[in-house]
């Protein structure tokens, strides 16, 4: 099958990407268990001071609520936006589709950096700059497409014929929808939706773009402190994400299975 | 749901049926079942004017692009002209920072590529549940932990007291600088990108039959020759597809190249973000954003037109 050269060539690149992909979050979680006041590896005996002082610190503790904030918000608009718009692109013969899934996907097309800038002006022209909904907003945008393609290939396995029978049993359209189609895509809506609350935690450079000094997110207040100083309370956040990416490819791999992203499609 | 028969007061009607029938009947005052084929596009409907919004933005960045800062004043002035662009063609500056960001993005296409073949090859061949996986989690996991977190970490490894450094004066080197150079930033990109490259190609590696590569060895090719003339090309759509993912969003990152390069090795975004915010020059910042939307779009476009949509095409499925 796989001869034995081929085996050790590929097998030692592959480890080299393990290497590359995992170390950096091996050492942050490892640096922010250390004793010492500087970033040492290994560390310099062990200690939860950096976790006390993050719980203590005002600024992260505000950041991290706006960033939850942040998310919600990105959640509440682009749920009931990404479900509508993914079950409408499979279940209704839509006019122009292809020209529509170009359209719909231009928040991947169109560089973030021109995303942000734009909405950054746009926002500043209408005098909303310095809320949070509006970051929340930018986020469900940038990510919309996520959710769309996570909904509407749940709602391409679901049977058609389920709708007619609910129809001809008497329910009316808004049954039909909330007892029938719903249900039917709601393994799309969770996967969509845990994606794309992880993806507005970390997010980071629209948030740069539209947040001030006094609605700075997490991720935004990591880069700030990165560059002025690097001590072990950043590792100490850092492993805060790491927790929560953890959790998430937990969850993903309860809802879905991760294998189901190698399959052909 | 049965039927429930109340004695004294005969049938009853469920709270639940009467709120449903009156939603139903709102529904048909507001969009009566005639308009039924406009459903999808009602639906369809948020989607739009949500992405609408990026359009927008860029129509404001194409207008203030056209006001060149009045040094006077420090606010755009008021006519319109094409002075911005010139400014940008002719200084030597942006040439340098478009060209750094156009080679980073190939070479950080060139070796993402490079490994993430054998990671998606490994990833969809092995037999061995556990091992896949590993692998997987190993794939994930960055991708939600976020950028700054994972430059920062990238940041404590390449320091001048990191790991790599400590483990360089094991065998007696010198520490070197390693950060904020042009490699490092390379680096960075390559260990940011490699998730989405190996996410891309592993589909395409998916679709090829085992069997053919069996057969191909059994004519008597060797691994490299069955690689090279099954494999490889059977997997082109993967390939295109990942390579369009990692050039774009290389050529237009910005935290790595900050943070791993620390000022000295900007790309376009980094230059962008200047002029908004340090420079305060609108106008040219608006101006150098839209250069960035076109040669992205550009790169997008010869890429598609030598080689097709690759696996892009999938990206919403129909």
């Amino acid at each position: 099958m796989i001869s034995p050269s081929q085996k050790r060539i590929f097998w030692s690149l592959v480890w080299f990407s393990v290497l590359i992909l995992s170390l950096p979050t091996i050492i942050v979680v490892g640096a922010s268990f250390t004793a010492g006041n500087i970033i040492s590896f290994p560390p310099d005996g062990f200690s939860l001071k950096w976790y006390e002082k993050i719980a203590l610190a005002r600024d992260l503790r505000h950041a991290f609520v706006r960033s939850l904030i942040v998310s919600i918000i990105c959640l509440a608009v682009s749920l009931p936006v990404g479900t509508l718009a993914g079950i409408a692109l499979t279940r209704y013969r839509l006019r122009f589709a292809s020209a529509l899934q170009i359209y719909l996907l231009l928040p991947f097309t169109i560089p973030l950096i021109g995303s942000g800038i734009g909405m950054m002006l746009l926002f500043g022209s209408w005098g909303i700059l310095g809320n949070l909904w509006p970051v929340g907003t930018a986020v469900a945008v940038i990510n919309l497409p996520f959710i769309i393609w996570s909904v509407s290939s749940s709602a391409a396995v679901l049977d058609q014929d389920l709708e007619l029978a609910a129809a001809n049993c008497g329910a009316g359209r808004i049954e039909t929808f909330l007892h029938v189609t719903l249900p039917g895509v709601m393994p799309g809506v969770i996967t969509g939706g845990l994606l794309m609350f992880v993806l507005a935690m970390t997010e980071f450079l629209v948030s740069l773009l539209l947040t001030d000094a006094r609605t700075v997110t997490l991720p935004v207040q990591i880069y700030n402190n990165v560059r002025s100083i690097i001590t072990p309370d950043l590792a100490a956040v850092s492993s805060v994400f790491v927790v929560i990416a953890l959790a998430a490819v937990w969850l993903l791999d309860r809802l879905v299975g991760l294998e189901i992203f190698l399959k052909s499609k | 749901m049965p039927f429930e028969q109340d004695k004294e007061h005969g049938f009853r009607y469920l709270l639940r049926w009467r709120t449903m029938d009156f939603l139903e009947a709102i529904l048909d005052r507001l969009w009566p079942r005639r308009l039924a084929r406009f459903t999808g596009w009602l639906m369809m409907l948020p989607a739009l004017l949500l992405v609408g919004l990026l359009v927008i933005g860029l129509f404001q960045i194409a207008e203030s692009s056209l006001h060149t800062l009045d040094r006077s004043t420090f606010r755009p002035s008021e006519d319109f002209t094409l002075q911005n662009y010139r400014t940008i063609l002719d200084s030597a500056t942006y040439s340098w920072v478009l060209l750094r960001s156009v080679l980073g993005a190939a070479l950080t296409v060139v070796f993402t590529l490079l490994l993430a073949f054998p990671f998606a090859y490994i990833l969809v061949r092995t037999e061995n549940a556990p091992v896949r996986k590993v692998l997987l989690v190993t794939l994930f996991l960055p991708f939600f932990i976020g950028q700054v977190v994972r430059a920062y970490g990238l940041l404590i490894i390449l320091g001048t007291n990191g790991m790599v450094n400590q483990g360089l004066g094991l065998v007696g080197i010198e520490p070197i600088r390693l950060l904020f150079s042009f490699p490092a930033v390379v680096f960075g990109e390559v260990q940011y990108m490699l998730p989405f490259a190996v996410l891309m190609l592993a589909p395409a590696l998916t679709a090829i039959p085992r069997e053919i590569e069996i057969a191909a060895s059994s004519l008597g090719a060797n691994w490299l020759r069955s690689l090279w003339y099954i494999t490889l090309p059977m997997a082109k759509p993967g390939f295109v597809g990942a390579g369009l993912v990692v050039g774009t969003l290389t050529l237009t990152d910005f935290a790595i190249p900050v943070m791993l390069g620390g000022g000295s090795q900007d790309f376009i975004a980094n230059a962008i973000y200047d002029q908004f915010f340090r420079t305060a020059d609108q106008g040219l910042g608006a101006a150098l954003s839209l250069v960035l939307v076109a040669v992205g779009s550009a790169f997008v476009g010869i890429v598609v037109a030598v080689f097709g949509v690759g696996t892009l095409s999938m990206g919403i499925k129909k």
